[in-house]
């Protein structure tokens, strides 16, 4: 049984189909690249996984079960977590707040514990921070707990989305455009930050991402997508030499 | 059935025009205050909650222009005789101050505030409000509430009559039938008087009370037929100052459509309201187009207010325009806030809403049911009735 | 080291609520009803804080949460009071708990709207849900229609609405102290991502206005034992705009903001019922003075940036010079007979002070008096230590 299952999956806007048919599955442990020019409908894809949107019809299963309908916080409860490709962390928190938001869908003491302050309350605080904190250790982000993270610069904002995401121990950790606005370095550095993710934490990856050389060197299969069309579906080397992938990058072949 | 009866009383629904077109004259006035709103709201995305005080200092302008006219607040000399100039005259000065108050308010209270958070601004916008009314109570005459006079108004004794139904003939041939049956009676009363030597028509002898009874039914009856003859049509009834003000309202509208629609500042207005930073960068001069949209919208708000003041003569306070305030408002916020067209639409549906609320006897609940309205639309049209929910990009 | 911390707090809360019932014993009745309402309102401020501070949830409508609480309890005193067997500080109880629980009701109709609405149009519909629990009040005959409803019996004391309000200013503290706080400042920053991280929006919207309209309820149920009395025109939307003022001039979002603003916010025009009347050229000399201060001080706000301690001369140098030209205006123009006798009772100018204190306010601090921080010592620790950063 697949991880994820989109079959069929369409989504009209008025007039618009903007993800028309599309059907790929992600196993377990996949690094799984989505990849297409603008307005391909890969962000959409996300939103329809993530339950942001319902899609109009087609199926996206999740271990199995159908996720259609399913809205946002509770597919973020079945093991599904994201990052936004216009970042959007919650800018007058700090750093580790943001982190603490998403590590609390797994809280286990109720709200009036917490509005008594009572100690079982404050332990899981503390609980939710310690792990919170580890995580932005992982993404070198642990000595700007304390700043407020609209005050970050660009490239820790886009690895506190990632930081972010985790938190909610994901089995599916979807990345849009992770390194949109990254220096090479920078970018290299999160290529492998991406890939000891998942050797560490045991987590599915699928990512969207404009950079060819990021996606071709980090995943292992890929989708590629154009007009909300599935066009090419396949390992790196297939997609890099397929006709229809080059046509929609470069246009026409003359 | 019963349901309708107990809820709505003894409602003649015969009446239903006459009401609705009170309605939509009054929701004329609403309409022009919501524009106010709206436009402001579509261009800075501020609640001018102060839009209600400069209708109500459009108010006073009206009064004092009319006091300096010689329609003063002492006795008025009979051959003191008011026409229309009066009247373009008031509704000038008043537009003319409100432009220039609503652009003083724009400068001094939310220029300052323009990059900062919006909450912000609508405190300021609720201080300047406050501000205005109690300021505005220690200089202006408002205890006891002080009328417009309507001799200001040439036309008060005018009425325009549109008749939507003609009357029964049926009924009418019957009425002259009884009238007939009516003066034969009297007739006979008369003669009975003079040839039985009756003393007079109080006689209490049996034959004068026979032909006397005779005679006040036939009278009775007469009356009967008459009534239900009068009742029989149905016209429309409105004042001719009602009817200026409607007018004049739509007037005013169109030629704010036009501005907005074919004049290089609209666009510009128009431009601003769709993306502030955009325009300004794409060398739209976005203080001079938000200043004119005050002048504009207050200018509106003070024809509404001269209107109001004048032609349905509700006395002034300083807090006179609180509740038109608000009302025009959610009339806005119904049509969908931003939206010019929805402006005049929520205006229009508010008005004749609370004027069937009234009429079919919830006077007591005319303020409530602008919200209950607006809550029913909202929860199914986010968006307004002509507005569209912005969805948001994820 | 938990339980004897938390036990001498609340010790010192219950404590110092009764000392401060000591001390309202010895001003006259006027003062004391004045903490009493204070107390009221911070109750008031605080809890619409959670709604609209911390959950982000734009409400103007808080003063209808406030009458319901009122309401229920002036009608069940009147109606039940004597004859369920139990009274005095038990029944006062019974009915801040049942006001509060017809608040929240109220609270949750109001609040299901939100998880339609946003902003501008959310603000608008409980601006409008609280005109309509007002204009029906308004027509029931047993609640006393527009004249209003005597309450019996009174229960007036100091220390029972101070010690609420230290309970909802606690509740809601600790609720940002543990990790629970956090999903209702997510909602506020950004619904879309907060949903996106397993935050159950609705939820926390739904929780926000139950707490918020219940500690409301409770307000007004103290407000209409203290009072004996009470009419829909004491919950007017005024009251509500000025709760609202009383939050954002805290900072949005900052308890002890929320705090000091409705205390201050319900003093000043309070204290100035009764100053002395004002003559036409004082007042005019105030107000020249007025908008001169304010200018000077907002060039410095806009425009200064060297240190803290050059601001802070500025600022103070502004206020004198505003200060100095007020008195100097109002001795001239005392010279003109006209404004020299013409004077105004200060019971009149009291809204117009606060209007013109409110949009100052405003102008010069748009984020409130404390902004987002909290007022502790740790943040005027940091105050000064960011002061003696600038200087060396």
């Amino acid at each position: 049984m697949s991880l994820l299952q989109l079959e069929g999956a369409t989504i009209r806007f008025g007039g618009l189909v903007a993800v028309n048919n599309v059907s790929f599955s992600v196993e377990k442990g996949d690094l799984f690249g989505l990849i297409g020019p603008n307005g391909a409908g890969k962000t959409t894809c996300f939103n329809l996984i993530t339950g942001v949107y319902k899609p109009t019809s087609g199926s996206i299963k999740f271990r199995g079960s159908e996720l259609s309908g399913t809205p946002p916080n509770k597919v973020a409860q079945l093991g599904i977590a994201r990052t936004f490709q216009n970042i959007r962390l919650f800018q007058s928190l700090t750093v580790l707040e943001n982190v603490v938001v998403a590590a609390y869908l797994r809280h286990r003491v109720a709200l009036p514990s917490a509005l008594l302050y009572l100690p079982s309350a404050i332990a899981e605080t503390e609980r939710l921070k310690a792990e919170a904190m580890r995580l932005l250790e992982v993404l070198d982000l642990d000595r700007r707990a304390q700043v407020r993270s609209a005050d970050l610069p660009y490239g820790m904002q886009r690895r506190l989305e990632i930081a972010r995401a985790m938190a909610t121990k994901p089995e599916l950790l979807l990345l849009d455009e992770p390194a949109a606005g990254m220096n090479p370095q920078e970018s290299d550095d999160l290529l492998l930050t991406v890939r000891q993710i998942r050797e560490n934490f045991a987590m599915t990856v699928l990512l969207i991402e404009h950079d060819m050389r990021f996606v071709m060197n980090l995943c292992e299969k890929i989708v590629v997508l154009d007009h909300g069309i599935e066009i090419a579906q396949g390992p790196p080397e297939t997609i890099r030499n397929h006709p229809k992938v080059i046509e929609a990058y470069l246009g026409e072949a003359v | 059935m019963d349901l309708t009866h107990s809820l709505l009383g003894a409602v003649d629904f015969g009446l239903l025009p006459q009401q609705v077109v009170n309605g939509i004259l009054l929701g004329s006035i609403y309409a022009l205050i919501a524009l106010g709103y709206t436009m402001v709201y579509g261009v800075l995305r501020l609640i001018n909650f102060a839009h209600g005080e400069v209708f109500m200092l459009g108010a006073y302008v009206s009064l004092f222009v009319a006091w300096g006219l010689g329609f003063g607040p002492g006795p008025v000399s009979p051959d003191q005789t008011s026409n229309w100039v009066n009247l373009v005259i008031m509704l000038v000065a008043s537009m003319g101050v409100c432009a220039a108050v609503g652009m003083f308010i724009e400068f001094f209270a939310y220029r300052p505030m323009r990059n900062q958070p919006r909450i912000a601004s609508l405190i300021t916008a609720i201080g300047v409000s406050l501000l205005l009314q109690y300021a505005g109570a220690l200089f202006l005459p408002n205890s006891p509430p002080v009328p417009i006079r309507e001799e200001v108004n040439p036309y008060r004794a005018n009425v325009l009559d549109v008749p939507l139904k003609p009357k029964s003939a049926d009924l009418l041939a019957q009425t002259k039938q009884a009238q007939v049956a009516l003066d034969e009676a009297e007739r006979t009363l008369k003669d009975t008087v003079a040839a039985e030597g009756i003393k007079s028509e109080f006689d209490l002898s049996p034959e004068g009370k026979k032909v006397r009874d005779a005679r006040n039914a036939a009278r009775t009856k007469a009356t009967v037929t008459q009534n239900a003859y009068d009742q029989s049509g149905l016209s429309l009834r409105i004042p001719y100052g009602q009817l200026i003000m409607f007018l004049t309202s739509i007037g005013l509208m169109l030629i704010l459509r036009h501005v907005v629609m074919n004049t290089a500042p609209g666009r510009a207005m128009r431009a601003v309201s769709l993306d502030y930073d955009s325009a300004s960068l794409m060398g739209v001069n976005v203080g001079r187009i938000i200043t004119l949209t005050f002048a504009i919208g207050s200018a509106l708000a003070g024809a509404g207010a001269m209107m109001n003041a004048t032609f349905l003569g509700t006395p002034l306070t300083t807090f006179f325009g609180m509740q038109p305030g608000v009302k025009a408002f959610v009339a806005a916020v119904l049509g969908g806030i931003g939206n010019i067209p929805g402006a005049v639409l929520g205006g229009l549906l508010m008005g004749i809403a609370e004027t069937l609320v009234v009429w079919v006897g919830y006077g007591d609940y005319k303020d409530a049911i602008a919200f209950v309205i607006l809550i029913l639309v909202l929860l199914f049209r986010p968006g307004g009735l002509l507005g569209s929910a912005k969805v948001e990009k994820v | 080291m938990y339980w004897p911390v938390r036990l001498a707090s609340i010790l010192a809360a219950v404590g110092g609520c009764f000392l401060l019932d000591a001390l309202a014993r010895g001003v006259d009745d006027y003062a004391r009803r004045l903490i009493v309402l204070a107390g009221i309102w911070v109750i008031l401020s605080v809890s619409l804080n959670l709604i609209n501070g911390i959950t982000g949830q734009f409400s103007i409508g808080h003063a209808a949460f406030w009458q319901v609480g009122a309401y229920t309890a002036g009608y069940l005193s009147v109606t039940f009071h004597g004859k369920w067997g139990i009274d005095g500080l038990p029944w006062m109880i019974l009915m801040m708990a049942l006001g509060a629980l017809m608040a929240a009701v109220a609270g949750l109709i109001v609040g299901l709207p939100s998880l339609r609405l946003r902003g501008d149009y959310l603000a608008i519909v409980t601006l409008g849900f609280g005109e309509i629990i007002r204009i029906v009040v308004q027509n029931q005959k047993p609640l006393g229609e527009a004249y209003g409803m005597n309450v019996q019996p009174k229960f007036q004391t100091v220390w029972l609405v101070w010690l609420m309000a230290i309970v909802c200013i606690a509740v809601c503290r600790n609720l940002l102290r543990t990790a629970h706080g956090l999903p209702f400042l997510a909602v506020r920053e950004d619904e879309v991502a907060a949903g996106a991280m397993g935050v159950n929006v609705t939820q926390v919207k739904v929780t926000a206005f139950l707490i918020g309209s219940a500690f409301a309820g409770v307000a007004g149920a103290l407000l209409a034992h203290y009072e004996g009395f009470i009419s829909p025109q004491m919950f007017k939307m005024e009251q509500s705009f000025i709760i609202l003022t009383m939050v954002v001039l805290g900072g949005t979002g900052s308890i002890t903001g929320a705090t000091i603003a409705a205390v201050a916010l319900f003093y000043l025009p309070e204290r100035l019922r009764d100053a002395p009347p004002v003559t036409g050229a004082a007042l005019l000399g105030g107000l020249i003075g007025t908008i001169v201060a304010v200018v000077l001080v907002k060039r410095t706000v806009d425009r200064f940036h060297g240190p803290k301690i050059g601001a802070a001369t500025r600022y103070i140098g502004s206020v004198v010079a505003g200060i100095v030209l007020s008195l100097a205006l109002g001795a001239g123009f005392g010279m003109i007979p006209k404004l020299a006798s013409q004077s105004f009772e200060a019971e009149k100018l009291r809204m117009v002070i606060f209007a013109g204190v409110l949009i100052i306010l405003m102008l010069i601090r748009p984020q409130g008096i404390l902004g987002t921080n909290e007022f502790s010592l740790d943040w005027v620790k940091s105050l000064l230590r960011k002061r003696k950063a600038v200087e060396a």
